[in-house]
């Protein structure tokens, strides 16, 4: 059956976002995702109190990076979790956004080989193993937990670009793809399809999560109102050619990046179009809704993630997942 | 203001739709520095525990709504005519 995720960004204070991980206990999701930017709140701290208020939802952070963040110390942070609340925690890693990093003088170096290092590190330390290592992008000389963790935490990749997806398929129990459209999704999982294949495993052992942005209400309007901001920001940060691959005039978008750089909020939201609603959100009712999980899911995702914004009103959208969404795909095996 | 003693008059039948307008008005609210973290934290364990609508719960979420909208607590307190809880809340709005 497949599985229902949910994403929060901890911009949000923690008792808001543990109000509706926990409505989304309640209302059947399996996953809970914390993002992990340096200008919200930490994530390990709003993991925490999650922790505390759930019983059984999984989560972990959705994702993670480790140039901000030292594999060594994520590790800490999951195991120590992973105590609070055993066998409910998950780690995603991604390569982070470049801007993000560039911001803070931190440089995405070697992205690929960083990811598979920083994933090799964590499984090593968070099993106990006194670890030397001499990478590319990271080294031990000797780092070993002074208490005794609980390995074999799953981890989740958080992939883009076809390599990523590829190491993704090969290294991770997980991937998180970040995509809304079923012809993106099926070319990803494609990708993932490739590493599972070179790492000789079968694709079922892999959980493929697809975290798009979505927007549900039962008022068509209501839910695409809410979808545009964030769409808004997809389109902007899109290459040419993915934005071509879905019939987006590429000028338009343009329009929209200048806008957003001049924090015109009103131009860049004005300039956002159906077609670009359609490419990068599952949005609408929550039937429309309904009909596109369905399509990714037979593009080959076993976990379906609600991401920003959910709707317009967040607890309001919960509700509607759990009573209408989520009910009607019980029986898919 | 004694927030129990306000929730003790609201009859039990109008409990669950004030239990979710104010919870409603609480999650919306963009004054989330008016929130103490134990107030917060009493609001979650009753919600974990499905018990918003005790008195304990409802007393929360009343004391949460009043901090953090107070203008919109007593319209909605009006709307549910509990204008006694309205008034108590208008006059604790004033004195702060």
């Amino acid at each position: 059956m497949v599985k229902f995720g949910i994403e929060f960004a901890p911009h949000e204070p923690y008792w808001k976002i543990v109000y509706y991980a926990v409505q989304a206990e309640k209302g059947g999701f399996s996953n809970l995702w914390i993002t992990d930017h340096f200008n919200d709140r930490n994530v390990y701290v709003t993991l925490t109190a999650a922790a505390i208020y759930t019983n059984k939802i999984t989560f972990g952070p959705g994702v993670t990076n480790p140039y901000l963040v030292n594999p060594v110390f994520t590790a800490q942070a999951i195991a120590t979790l992973n105590e609070l609340a055993p066998g409910r925690v998950v780690l995603g890693m991604g390569a982070g956004d470049k801007t993000t990093l560039e911001s803070v003088g931190v440089e995405m170096q070697k992205p690929l080989i960083a990811i598979q290092e920083a994933v090799d590190i964590f499984r090593k330390i968070t099993s106990g193993e006194n670890v030397v290592y001499k990478g590319e992008v990271f080294k031990t000389a000797g780092a070993k937990f002074l208490f005794k963790p609980k390995g074999g935490i799953p981890v989740y990749i958080g992939a883009q670009g076809p390599k990523m997806l590829e190491l993704a398929g090969k290294i991770g129990d997980g991937v998180l793809i970040n995509a809304s459209h079923p012809k993106d999704v099926e070319y990803a999982v494609n990708c993932v399809k490739e590493g599972v294949r070179q790492a000789n495993k079968k694709i079922a052992e892999v959980d493929v999560a697809g975290y798009p942005a979505f927007s549900v209400h039962e008022d068509l309007k209501k839910a695409t109102k809410a979808a545009v901001p964030v769409v808004s920001f997809i389109v902007a940060s899109s290459p040419s050619v993915l934005l071509e691959r879905h019939g987006i005039d590429v000028k338009k978008a343009e329009e929209i990046r200048e806008a957003l750089k001049a924090n015109d909020w009103g131009k860049a939201f004005g300039a956002v179009t159906p077609e670009m609603i359609e490419a990068f959100s599952v949005c609408g009712t929550p039937d429309t809704c309904i009909e596109r999980i369905a399509q990714l899911l037979k593009s080959g995702i076993s976990q379906f993630v609600v991401g920003s914004p959910i709707g317009s009103n967040v607890r309001e959208a919960i509700k509607l997942i759990s009573e209408k969404i989520i009910p009607s795909f019980k029986a898919t095996p | 203001m004694d927030y129990r003693k306000l929730v003790e008059t609201i009859p039990v039948a109008k409990r669950e739709q004030l239990s979710n307008k104010l919870v409603d008005l609480i999650l919306s609210s963009k004054n989330d520095e008016k929130m103490p973290s134990q107030l917060a934290n009493t609001m979650l364990h009753h919600w974990q525990n499905d018990i918003l609508l005790s008195e304990s719960g409802l007393t929360a979420l009343l004391e949460a709504a009043a901090l953090l909208e107070p203008e919109k607590a007593i319209e909605t307190f009006t709307a549910l005519e509990l204008t006694g809880i309205a008034e108590q809340i208008r006059q604790g709005a004033t004195k702060t």
